[in-house]
């Protein structure tokens, strides 16, 4: 079974682009074709789930231009690269730049499919990592300023006394604000709420036990 | 006196004359002047006479020293003066001639009848013998010839008065008019006894020898001159030769005597010492040439032409000399016949060697360019086989999946078919492509479309200009008439042009790298313009086009001068020519001006 989500297909030799589509429309893959970067970034949609299979070499816009700029732009779309050339240090480089992996044509379909599946694999789950990151941020913004600072000082590991006497309440408000906090993140315990912080990278007050 | 004097002269001219067979003017001088002492003899004769009739036997024979000064004096004008009217010279020959035969005939002799008897006049202190008696009417026609004569040599001196000679007119016309009318004169007034003198012509025809010696003289001091000049300017000019290098020869036709300066000697490979001749000199050269320098030497003899040859002599080391000889038949001026050949020969082994030296660079340098050429286009005949070849691979399994199918796909895997069959004949194009830049093959000089050719190259260079990072800018004017060559050299010459381009543009920031590549058909011309936005040109454009001309490190340099050659034996023409400080059309930066190579190639129409 394929793998959901459209693969785009970005090659500017015509006979290539029509072979390569045929390959994963026979395994089932939806496949949207480009012959330039451009037509590419005129109808990309960057919350479309999906994995690019792009050849380096292309006029105008290369294919490494266009991982600059995709991923300048934010976009997480896995890559999958296919070069003439079996150019080792520009492998490297897209690798480290966060490609899915570097191909040499002539590619073996199974080669390509299997790279065209670990892609689409991991745009779902970038798919439902973002998907839980917008949540939580939604959620994070429904939080009173209290709720936030007791939220920020809960995950820098406060005990509720510590805490209480950090922002000059009582313990009693700081449990109160403790459980609508949990509550509003949709997190049962301390440790979910660590890593609820984590992934929207808020600002952890710097540890004060020290005094 | 008179006869001694004459006498001298006359043995002087007649070596002359033996000398040189042609100067006729020598011996009738010669002989002038030997007359001129047998009638002073006869004279002498007459005034010692003691009876009449040895006196008239003397003047009888006194007329035969006339009539061969007569003769002599009016052929000396005619060749010394190169004037005079020949009928006249011919009736003066004539009447004396008349008046010596009646000379023998009638009378004692042509001035008298009959000499009665001698008398004694008194001569110069002595006593000498003198005629009275009967004149002979006759002597009329003596007279009458010699009037001719005067008036023969007036109208001769005249004419070379006339042709701008007036010394000579002066000299030898006047003095043989003056003297030989004194002569006369005296002559009549003495037999006819108007005057007693004795019979004294010899003093004044001396005069007449004097004159006529003064201009030979003359004659011989000039051709003294001339010869020394002569010797002056041949010793300048075997100097020049010598200098230049050159040997010289002459061969004269009819004594077969061949003549050569000392470095000709050299050059056409005879010893110090050897004879010259002309089978000598054909057996100094060497036997795979002989043939042909005889064939073409005789052919220049007899056609009266000129004869060039490029010969070899072998030189005892075992090497040889390469000579070009030249030279040209000189007729005779007289006879029209050929006379004398006169020929250069240089020594040009040096430019030999040097040719056979550049030849052998040259199949070197074509072979290291044909390799130069497959390094640097091995990468992109690599890509262009790479891409048909991945096409088909990708195809075949898509359709290997489709088959595979249930139902399968057969319709697309027929499509898909089709698509492999082009592919692979498109890689196979490649491969011949390939094929032929390998092959020595004759180029074959095909129409051709040249935007066919510049978008091949440009495919070809494909990889190569977005791995560069160029931009590039096609003005491609579709209906343009095709050009005569042969693609897969046509090709390489751009794909040079379009790689050379790219270097040029190599230290471009990527947003200045344009590459331009527009046709133009102009007079019967297409041109093909390869413009970039790189580092321009040295001062010197033309150098680029040099072997070796580089400014790549690992680069040969021979690019540019093979696309050359190969343009030029296309009839066309590669220049180069550098933009203006102020950057051309794409806006280029003005630090980086650019250049542009244009290639113009005969349309055919």
């Amino acid at each position: 079974m394929p793998a959901e989500g459209t693969v785009f297909l970005l090659d500017d030799e015509p006979g290539m682009l029509k072979a390569l589509t045929r390959l994963l429309k026979a395994e089932g893959y939806a496949v949207r074709a480009f012959t330039s970067a451009k037509a590419f970034l005129e109808s990309y949609q960057p919350q479309a789930l999906g994995c690019l299979v792009l050849d380096v070499a292309m006029p105008e816009i290369d294919g490494m231009e266009l991982q600059r700029r995709l991923t300048r732009s934010g976009a997480l779309l896995p890559i999958v690269f296919l070069t003439g050339h079996g150019d080792i240090p520009m492998g490297v480089q897209a690798i480290k730049a966060g490609a899915e992996d570097f191909l040499t044509k002539p590619v073996n379909d199974a080669d390509l499919l299997r790279a065209v599946r670990a892609a689409l694999q991991r745009a779902a789950l970038q798919g439902e990592l973002i998907a839980e990151t917008t949540l939580l941020h939604r959620r994070h913004a429904t939080l009173t300023a209290r709720e936030r600072e007791v939220m920020a000082h809960i995950v820098a590991g406060e005990l509720n006394k510590v805490a209480a006497a950090r922002l000059g309440i009582g313990e009693h408000t700081i449990k109160v604000h403790r459980a609508r906090v949990m509550e509003k993140m949709g997190v049962e315990s301390l440790a979910d709420l660590v890593r609820a912080a984590e992934r929207l990278n808020l600002v952890i007050p710097a540890n004060t036990n020290k005094n | 006196m008179v006869a001694s004097a004459c006498l001298t002269l006359a043995a002087i001219h007649l070596l002359i004359w033996s000398m040189n067979r042609a100067a006729w003017a020598n011996l009738l001088f010669s002989l002038s002047a030997l007359a001129t002492a047998a009638l002073a003899g006869c004279e002498y004769w007459m005034m010692r006479a003691e009876t009449p009739v040895e006196y008239a036997t003397a003047l009888r024979w006194l007329h035969v020293p006339i009539w061969v000064i007569f003769v002599t004096t009016v052929g000396f004008v005619l060749v010394q003066l190169r004037a005079g009217r020949w009928w006249f010279a011919w009736s003066i020959c004539a009447f004396r001639t008349v008046a010596l035969l009646l000379n023998f005939i009638v009378g004692q002799n042509l001035n008298y009848l009959e000499i009665t008897r001698l008398r004694s006049i008194p001569f110069l202190g002595e006593t000498v013998s003198g005629a009275v008696g009967v004149w002979n009417p006759l002597m009329l026609i003596g007279q009458l010839s010699a009037l001719l004569c005067l008036v023969f040599t007036a109208d001769a001196a005249a004419a070379v008065w006339r042709r701008g000679d007036r010394r000579q007119a002066v000299a030898l016309g006047g003095s043989i008019v003056f003297f030989a009318l004194a002569t006369t004169v005296q002559a009549a007034l003495v037999l006819g006894q108007v005057i007693v003198a004795p019979f004294t012509a010899s003093p004044f025809y001396l005069a007449v020898i004097a004159a006529m010696g003064y201009e030979l003289t003359r004659e011989v001091l000039r051709t003294a001159q001339l010869s020394d000049s002569l010797r002056e300017s041949e010793e300048r000019m075997t100097l020049a030769a010598d200098a230049a290098g050159f040997g010289i020869w002459m061969w004269e036709s009819a004594r077969n005597r061949l003549w050569a300066s000392e470095r000709g000697r050299h050059q056409l490979g005879f010893t110090s010492g050897e004879p010259l001749s002309i089978p000598a000199m054909l057996q100094h050269i060497h036997p795979d040439d002989r043939e042909a320098v005889h064939r073409e030497l005789q052919r220049a003899g007899e056609t009266m032409g000129e004869w060039q040859s490029e010969y070899r002599v072998p030189l005892p080391d075992g090497t040889h000399r390469w000579i070009v000889a030249r030279s040209r038949m000189y007729p005779d001026t007289a006879s029209g016949m050929r006379a004398r050949m006169l020929g250069v020969t240089i020594d040009i082994t040096a430019r030999k060697t040097a040719e056979q030296a550049l030849e052998m660079q040259r199949d070197e340098l074509v072979h290291l360019a044909r390799i130069t050429t497959l390094n640097e286009f091995s990468n992109s005949l690599a890509h262009e086989l790479n891409q048909p070849l991945a096409i088909i691979l990708t195809n075949a399994q898509a359709a290997q999946r489709l088959l595979a199918q249930s139902p399968p796909d057969l319709a697309e895997a027929r499509d898909i078919l089709t698509d492999i069959v082009s592919e692979d004949q498109r890689a196979g194009e490649v491969i011949r492509r390939l094929r032929s830049l390998l092959k020595h093959g004759q180029s074959q000089l095909l129409p051709l479309s040249v935007n066919t050719i510049v978008e091949d190259a440009l495919r070809i260079a494909h990889s190569e200009l977005i791995g560069r990072g160029i931009t590039v800018h096609t003005a491609l004017a579709e209906s343009i008439p095709k050009v005569a060559g042969d693609r897969i050299q046509l090709q390489q010459v751009l794909l040079n042009l379009i790689l050379n381009a790219c270097e040029a543009m190599a230290a471009n920031p990527p947003a200045s790298r344009h590459l331009t590549l527009a046709n133009a058909y102009v007079d019967g011309t297409i041109r093909i313009s390869v413009s970039d936005s790189g580092c321009g040109l040295p001062s010197d454009a033309e150098s680029i086009f040099k072997p070796f001309y580089t400014t790549r490190k690992d680069g040969l340099g021979l690019g540019l001068s093979i696309c050359r050659s190969i343009v030029t034996a296309h009839h066309g023409r590669l220049w180069a020519e550098a933009h203006g400080a102020a950057g051309h059309s794409l806006g280029a930066a003005a630090a980086s001006p650019g250049a542009t190579l244009h290639l113009e190639l005969p349309a055919v129409t």
